[in-house]
């Protein structure tokens, strides 16, 4: 059998491979977005993270410890000392979107004979590996803002599922609103239940929104255009995650074998979608390779094919081509850039942002960024979609970690679903128990807009939203004049602090929907003992109220008060 | 030939006759008049809750003339529970599963074409559904649970006194009979929730807005849905920190599960045994005001039993 018609196989191979993988990634996506609070999340939910070895490189520089799964990602290591870069070829989801759209490329602007040439340019990723791993030295984690499989998680989850399930959803109203018939065939007999069951099986949650997912689109469709300029631009020039595997595979086992017989025709530069020079006499770089094996099947001399050579001698072809010189201003730039970023009050502590409430058992925020590979698996996990990516709030350095926004979801007392699925453990995975104990932020009333203060009106759907026992929101009743001179009694809420979590389950409910009359901020976060003007009570006591009794709810027509026997008594 | 043939038939007519004169079998003239069914368990306490809540279902239900008297052959019904917080049975918080699935199985053999258990939630409805117990144990009596769907509410006309009109689930209002199944707990504006306020599961909007006015604006919604059956479960209730729970020092064991065609009656019913004097809770004086039902329910056909 001639190589061509092995490597044929080899590429069907590759591509079942490859749609696997990229449906396994998406299957795990959707499962982590349907998981209920209920049951605990499998182990294997971000096995990808755990694969990826830039993430066990990088979270082990910054924070010098890792969960013990992300040493998978060792595997990962050795089969590409063994076969080269079959990752980036075989394996990674975001190489098959590029693949993908490469092809795409091909068909539709006919450019499938233009040659491209080796560009010293595909050194750059080496630079920016150089530069990320400098950062990742001094403690910030930015590797998350390229590594390929944060990015298309975070895009999925922030983009591409709500996406879909906006299109689908609206669509299919539209459609039943408008209710289109011919005769007596109706449109709505087919798109409701189809809707339905996308509803019910496929989406199961309410469709999630997130801030900042315009931006997460444009880089992420910006991406996929490159492709339109070089095939699989993304994994050639800029990928990380494919440099540090490029290192790896220097000296690969597998390699590219010349059999003698090649006329430089050419077809096989042509056909390299690494642009690893497979077409030069002992000039193919094994560290651009992905193992394609497209030079091999179209080779018509059958010139050349893929062999195991033993790994010891350094091939001549095998160069990094990166100066000293360069790869020392590329580590400089890393850790100017991560100066840079630190250059801002937020960052070096000196006050606390109000909106960066952190989801519960997130570490401090230096540690936090430490370990926080920005893949928005916490977002995707959370069921009331109150995790989102953070724009600026934490600098530059922070950006698309994730912060609660209780405006738009709030943190549900009886889930810890981040913690679990936070692949690093940037978020500690608690105990339910332990969880309802952190607090994350603390409410605040707005007394211009809250209704019994300011409208002489009754409301209180804040109190009654409260999860935690006793409820951290109480009123005093008091007595109010109103515009007629008649006096009212209402029931004016209050926060106790000592109580408070910050889940912001009594903003997300309350009335005012443009700047809601209670609002959570950082202040009080467990993480961090700078950002608390709250002396916590007497050890040993979850509450002054707990003391005090019943009354301290407030007066006698808060109904708290009304029944105070024992229920066991 | 053709003379036994009419005979026969004749017959068949008088007995078809005389059921529909009398009723399905075993509901009397008495028992179809009564107005509320109170049964309270007198067994031993050692007995799970999920027995007790199934036989003093069964038992309210039969005393109130069995569910043939409100369910028809081939009916649509739609069983509306609290089960809006993401909270185990426990806690009091959510209407207790097994008296959802009790009536969904009373139902079906009724003849219900098709039972639907939903309510709009507090919490998100992934999470309390399942965690309510409810949606397993009405999926096993062979109930279809139903996720409401945000963008399927419709405006309708309430008519009310505040409330002109607001977004209710259509599903719900066109079914042929709505079961509202509350559990008794305590709620700091209205004191006590238990049937009016339960209304409030089935529609959608801003709904916090009826805080404001929440006893006139119960009153409009409960006289749109023209309640038939309403089935209290009060096996254990929420003394504080209601509507939410949480903490199993504020549940009390009442064991008891009250039947009834009256609203107001079972609302102040419910609010006695919250330690209330219903005549303090707004809601029920406004909706025996307003018509809805009886504040008194002494003097309502009323039937106490026990079940052990």
């Amino acid at each position: 059998m001639s190589s061509r018609t092995v490597a044929k196989k080899v590429i069907w191979a590759r591509r079942l491979v490859q749609a696997a993988c990229l449906l396994l990634f998406l299957w795990l996506v959707w499962y982590a977005g349907v998981h209920g609070s209920g049951e605990p999340l499998p182990v294997w939910v971000n096995a990808f993270f755990h694969i990826d070895p830039l993430i066990l490189v990088g979270t082990w520089l910054a924070s010098h410890a890792l969960p013990v799964a992300c040493l998978l990602a060792l595997v990962t290591i050795a089969i590409t000392v063994l076969l080269g870069r079959v990752f980036c070829g075989w394996v990674c989801p975001l190489g098959t979107v590029h693949n993908m759209a490469a092809w795409f490329r091909r068909y539709a602007k006919n450019l499938r004979r233009r040659t491209d040439p080796w560009s010293p340019w595909q050194r750059a990723k080496y630079l920016l590996l150089v530069a990320l791993l400098v950062m990742a030295a001094f403690g910030s984690h930015w590797i998350g803002v390229f590594d390929p499989l944060s990015l298309l998680y975070r895009t999925t989850t922030t983009v591409l599922a709500p996406g879909t399930q906006y299109a689908v959803e609206d669509g299919a109203t539209a459609v039943y609103q408008a209710n289109p018939q011919v005769g007596p065939l109706k449109a709505t007999s087919v798109t409701e239940p189809s809707y339905r069951f996308l509803r019910d099986h496929v989406f199961v949650r309410e469709r999630p929104v997130f801030l900042g997912a315009t931006l997460m689109t444009l880089v992420f469709v910006a991406i996929v255009l490159l492709n339109l300029y070089r095939p699989r631009f993304w994994c050639r020039y800029v990928c990380p995650l494919g440099a540090l595997l490029g290192v790896c595979a220097k000296r690969s086992a597998l390699r590219l074998v010349e059999k003698g017989s090649c006329v430089e025709c050419g077809r096989c530069a042509m056909q390299c979608p690494a642009a690893a020079s497979p077409e030069k006499p002992g000039g193919w770089r094994s560290m651009e390779c992905f193992g394609c094996w497209n030079c091999v099947a179209v080779c018509h001399k059958d010139a050349i094919t893929f062999g195991l050579r033993a790994p010891t001698k350094a091939p001549p072809e095998a160069q990094l081509d990166i100066s000293k010189r360069a790869a020392l201003c590329a580590g400089l730039t890393g850790a100017g850039a991560m100066v840079m970023m630190r250059l801002n009050p937020e960052a070096q502590a000196r006050v606390y942002n109000p909106a960066l409430i952190r989801p519960p058992g997130a570490l401090d925020e230096r540690g936090f960024l430490k370990r926080c590979v920005k893949c928005g698996a916490c977002m995707r996990v959370c069921p009331t979609n109150a995790l989102h990516p953070t724009g600026l709030e934490a600098g530059l350095e922070g950006i698309w970690t994730p912060r609660l926004v209780p405006r738009l979801g709030y943190c549900e007392y009886n889930c810890n679903l981040c913690g679990q699925m936070c692949p690093t453990e940037a978020i500690e995975p608690l105990s339910i128990e332990e969880k309802q104990k952190v607090k994350i932020g603390l409410a605040t009333f707005d007394r211009a807009r809250c209704l019994p203060f300011a409208y002489g009106r009754t409301c209180l759907i804040c109190e009654e939203h409260c999860p935690t026992s006793p409820k951290a929101i109480y009123f005093v009743s008091t007595e109010v004049e109103l515009r007629d001179g008649k006096k009212v009694v209402l029931k004016q809420p209050r926060v106790d602090p000592e109580l408070c979590i910050g889940c912001g389950i009594c903003e997300s409910v309350c009335v005012f929907k443009d700047i809601p009359a209670i609002r959570v901020t950082s202040a009080n976060e467990t993480r961090h003992m700078g950002n608390q003007p709250i002396l916590p009570g007497p050890s040993g006591s979850e509450s002054w109220m707990d003391q005090s009794g019943p009354d301290a709810y407030g007066d006698e027509g808060s109904g708290s008060s009304e029944d105070s026997s024992d229920p066991y008594s | 030939m053709a003379g036994q043939t009419r005979r026969k038939f004749l017959k068949r007519s008088a007995v078809a006759g005389g059921m529909a004169v009398l009723g399905p079998a075993g509901v009397s003239a008495a028992q179809a008049d009564t107005q509320l069914c109170i049964a309270r368990w007198t067994g031993n306490a050692d007995v799970p809750m999920s027995e007790e809540a199934t036989k003093l279902t069964e038992k309210a239900i039969e005393g109130l003339g069995g569910m043939g008297r409100f369910v028809k052959k081939g009916d649509v019904v739609w069983i509306k529970p609290n089960m809006a917080w993401n909270r185990a049975p426990e806690f009091a918080a959510n209407t207790h599963p097994d008296i959802v699935g009790t009536l969904v199985r009373l139902c079906m053999d009724a003849g219900a074409k098709k039972v639907k258990v939903g309510d709009r939630t507090c919490h998100k409805a992934k999470e309390s559904y399942p965690k309510s117990g409810i949606e397993a144990a009405a999926k096993t009596a062979g109930a279809e649970v139903v996720y409401l769907d945000d963008s399927r509410f419709r405006e309708m006309a309430l008519d009310g006194e505040r409330l002109e009109k607001w977004l209710v689930y259509p599903e719900i209002v066109e079914s042929d009979l709505v079961i509202n199944v509350p559990i008794a707990k305590h709620h700091a504006i209205a004191k006590a929730t238990v049937c009016m306020k339960n209304y409030m599961g089935i529609v959608g909007g801003n709904r916090g807005q009826w805080h404001q006015a929440l006893a006139t604006c119960l009153c409009d919604i409960t006289a749109f849905m023209k309640p038939t059956l309403s089935v209290l479960d009060a096996t254990r209730v929420l003394l504080r920190n209601g509507p939410t729970g949480g903490n199993l020092n504020d549940v009390k064991r009442m064991d008891t599960v009250a039947a009834g065609t009256d609203v107001v009656a079972l609302d102040a019913f419910g609010a006695e045994l919250l330690g209330n004097d219903p005549s303090e809770i707004e809601s029920v004086v406004a909706g025996e005001k307003r018509g809805l039902g009886q504040m008194d329910y002494r003097k309502l056909a009323m039937k106490e039993l026990t079940v052990a």
